[in-house]
């Protein structure tokens, strides 16, 4: 089961006018993977994930997930933002049944499905509040629960804990490590932080910009189940200085290239 | 205390008391005959005649029947202005078909569709619902277009990553993203709905307060006319006070 591709990018570029986004990505997600894209800015992780949801279409090449060629929006990629984009208007509860309701749920039943991942995510008791009412922390929570609620194949987070605080984040990261080990959902997160690529990852893509492409292809073999103490073994000290060997020589290599 | 900050009583005396000093004036330039009652009567004497009329159960009905003008009018073009704002925010293509009309109708003032419409309905209440509609549509369009403009993209791409569809984005997200904005526009429009009425009643009516201030011109009851326009600031202030309520209700979302 676990040998099963669930994502397969093949032969995948992307061009903006003459600028080349991404040049001839390969690259096979298998089911329950966590691959954590670790990459500086520019170097085409947002772009890859948007192929991913279908959001935004390969110049050639193309994508499969879980046997089916993207070529639209596909919900079974349940995509989590940097920025939470919670529905202001909605409450917690009919945020996260927001993807139950679309595929016409009944309320009763929708309301029942996203009680439980409210409960998941440890907001149990701010059902009822408006987004506008939540910390940063807790928005992103609920913004977790609403993918989880909908049931992907496969989701996908895009620097979700950047805009939070360092406390926050390192709860959040255990969090979702322990929703990763209960659903066994196949994962693809994006991150410039090598300590949250090695705390959450099973597998670490390090990507390089112009053209974006991946250089490096790390398996995570830190034990799981894992939390924040992993980040004390010599196993993680020794896997974080391999992969800031290649990130700063492709950080230094694209610095150059922009001075130029 | 911060002078920034003064207790709110005191700003609500301050108000009342200049809304004081500006009647006594008025009424002290018309006591003392600096100006003839005929051109401008004391604020006693408006209310006098307010008072009468309203015993006499003459005034109420004109109140009732301007605003039923407006609200019929107003409720039809934003019945229709909001659905197809939203089609139109949404689509280029709708968006091209529609623009040249809605380019020619919007800088047509309300007064330059009475005569057209006295000519197809006469001096019917149709008409003064045509007119309000006439005068209202086009800007309410706008102000919606305007309104869905202003949904932030990322959360039309959530949805679509949730699983809705073209349609189920424009009621689920753009109808209730843009509705802060739609509503603060239909204030704005249900003011304009009062204009287009006052102005169809003083041109062709039977009843009305547009009505009631031509006939207090022609009659030289200066102080009918003073009343009428009281009683219009008076009651715009007060479906703008309901507005305001009801808006309150439909976003407690907001902070």
């Amino acid at each position: 089961m676990s040998n099963a591709s669930m994502i397969s990018i093949q032969g995948v570029s992307k061009h903006y006018g003459s600028f080349q986004a991404l040049e001839q990505v390969d690259l096979d997600v298998a089911q329950g993977e966590f691959v954590v894209l670790l990459g500086a800015s520019g170097c085409g992780k947002s772009t890859l994930l948007n192929l991913i949801t279908g959001f935004d279409h390969p110049t050639s090449g193309r994508i499969v997930v879980n046997g089916r060629p993207v070529n639209k929006v596909d919900p079974n990629c349940g995509m989590v933002f940097q920025q939470y984009a919670l529905f202001p208007w909605l409450t917690v509860l009919e945020n996260v049944g927001f993807g139950l309701k679309m595929k016409g749920v009944p309320k009763a039943r929708r309301n029942e499905v996203a009680q439980r991942f409210v409960e998941m995510v440890g907001l149990k008791g701010f059902e009822d509040r408006f987004p506008s009412a939540l910390s940063g922390g807790m928005r992103q929570r609920v913004s977790i629960a609403r993918v989880l609620a909908n049931d992907p194949d496969v989701i996908l987070l895009d620097e979700p804990f950047a805009a939070l605080d360092a406390m926050t984040r390192q709860v959040l990261q255990d969090e979702l490590l322990r929703i990763y080990e209960k659903s066994r959902k196949t994962i693809v997160f994006i991150t410039h932080s090598i300590d949250e690529a090695l705390l959450l990852s099973t597998r670490m893509l390090i990507m390089s910009a112009r053209p974006g492409r991946v250089v490096t292809d790390i398996r995570n073999d830190l034990p799981m189940p894992r939390n924040a103490e992993v980040q004390l073994s010599p196993r993680y000290n020794e896997l974080k200085s391999q992969i800031w060997k290649t990130v700063q020589a492709e950080v230094m290599r694209s610095l150059e290239a922009t001075s130029h | 205390m911060n002078p920034k900050n003064p207790p709110r009583a005191s700003l609500l005396a301050t108000s009342a008391l200049s809304v004081l000093v500006f009647l006594a004036i008025w009424e002290l330039v018309c006591r003392t005959g600096l100006v003839d009652p005929i051109f401008l009567p004391p604020p006693s004497a408006v209310l006098a005649k307010g008072w009468a009329m309203a015993e006499q159960g003459t005034l109420l009905g004109q109140v009732l029947a301007s605003a039923r003008r407006v609200m019929t009018g107003f409720l039809a073009a934003a019945l229709v202005a909001i659905p197809l704002g939203i089609v139109l925010g949404t689509s280029t293509y709708a968006r091209a078909a529609f623009d040249p009309l809605l380019s020619f109708l919007r800088p047509l003032p309300s007064m330059s569709w009475i005569p057209l419409s006295l000519l197809w309905f006469g001096i019917t209440e149709t008409q003064k619902y045509s007119i309000v509609f006439m005068g209202t549509f086009a800007p309410a369009l706008v102000y919606v277009i305007e309104a869905t403009r202003n949904i932030d993209p990322l959360l039309i791409r959530a949805a679509q990553n949730l699983g809705a569809s073209r349609w189920q984005v424009m009621k689920e997200v753009i109808l209730p993203g843009s509705l802060p904005q739609i509503l603060s526009g239909m204030k704005v429009i249900l003011g304009l709905a009062w204009t287009c009425v006052i102005s169809a009643e003083l041109v062709a009516a039977r009843e009305g307060l547009g009505f009631l201030i031509m006939n207090g011109k022609e009659f030289f009851q200066t102080e009918v006319v003073v009343l009428g326009m009281v009683l219009i600031s008076v009651t715009v202030l007060i479906t703008d006070f309901v507005f305001r309520q009801i808006e309150h209700r439909v976003l407690r979302w907001q902070k």
